[in-house]
């Protein structure tokens, strides 16, 4: 291991809590500040989409409409029947998720130490 | 830019798994050569960001609106597309398995799209910008990473036969070329940020200052 000094380890962890401290503040803020309009490409769908195309391929698929073929627990970013909260609460969910799998990936693949002695 | 299960049929989906699973396997081999025990938080915490920036839709006008990928914003920050990829790839599994924004069968032009185009448009553009400032380079790569991508998008519907090509072209390029102002500001007030205030934790900029 390298000689990184107690300064420069509380200084990245201090960068990392301050990054966390933002995406959970984001999170919260979603719910309220998100725009409930189309995307871009939703958008673009609703205008120009050929509807016999989509339609053979959502019976091939067997959905309704399109979406996912699997149920997902957390659909629209919510938690059924729990309005904003809900919203507020799959949001840290998902930030947490993806902090947590975004750690052990990158830990699990991270380069071997050299082990020198 | 997340396609749902039923734009694109079947074939086209699983041409895009396989293409999507090649890059992802790059990534995996980049991060096991170039990731260390610093880089580990740090990628972290840039997916969680990258997870809540994208929930936060942007009104463009026109009845419609727009998020960030940050795809682009990664590969800068870790000085490789890989790392772009590697990380969208993770945010659209979450995103697909837990929360239904994206289908599934779809995910791997879903990663193609925005990990593997973005990544690497938005890197190379940075790279090739650096020397004019890093805000202006971030700025750039950002929104061509965000455009470019959703042209590769509305030709992958235009061959699934969902788009028409000219109407889904000015559709998509209209509008993402307004959603990429968001990806390349936001792009940008990180990167200059980061090269600021820490530019410990860009290769790149170790050395030099501009």
């Amino acid at each position: 291991m390298s000689n990184g000094s107690l300064g420069t380890n509380s200084k990245n962890s201090k960068f990392i809590m301050g990054g966390l401290i933002i995406a959970l503040i984001i999170g919260i803020l979603a719910p309220f500040i998100a725009s409930g309009d189309p995307d871009g490409l939703e958008s673009a769908a609703e205008k120009i989409i050929n509807g016999n195309a989509l339609e053979s391929n959502l019976k091939e698929i067997g959905l309704e409409e399109e979406g996912t073929v699997a149920p997902s627990p957390f659909a629209d970013y919510a938690i059924p029947g729990m309005d904003k909260i809900g919203e507020i609460a799959a949001m840290l969910i998902g930030i947490l998720l993806m902090m947590v799998l975004g750690y052990g990936v990158a830990a699990i693949l991270k380069k071997k130490e050299q082990i020198a002695n | 830019m997340h396609i749902p299960d039923g734009f694109i049929p079947t074939w086209e989906s699983a041409i895009f798994w396989i293409i999507s699973i090649i890059f992802v396997a790059l990534a995996i081999k980049w991060a096991k050569n170039n990731m260390d025990e610093k880089s580990v938080p740090l990628f972290a915490v840039l997916g969680a960001g990258i997870f809540a920036i994208q929930a936060i839709n942007v009104p463009i006008g026109m009845g419609t609106s727009g998020h960030m990928v940050g795809a682009a914003m990664a590969s800068m920050i870790f000085d490789s597309p890989y790392a772009g990829i590697l990380l969208l790839a993770l945010v659209l599994l979450i995103q697909g398995l837990f929360f239904a924004d994206g289908g599934i069968l779809v995910m791997g032009a879903n990663i193609f799209n925005m990990g593997v185009i973005c990544a690497f448009v938005g890197y190379y553009a940075f790279k090739s910008l650096r020397n004019r400032g890093i805000s202006i380079a971030a700025f750039v790569g950002g929104w061509l990473a965000l455009f470019t991508s959703a042209i590769v998008c509305s030709l992958e519907l235009t061959i699934a036969g969902t788009f028409p090509l000219v109407a889904g072209l000015s559709a998509m390029g209209l509008y993402h070329a307004i959603i990429g102002l968001i990806e390349g500001a936001i792009t940008a007030i990180v990167l200059g940020y980061i090269a600021s205030a820490r530019p410990d934790m860009l290769k790149w900029a170790g050395g030099k200052n501009e």
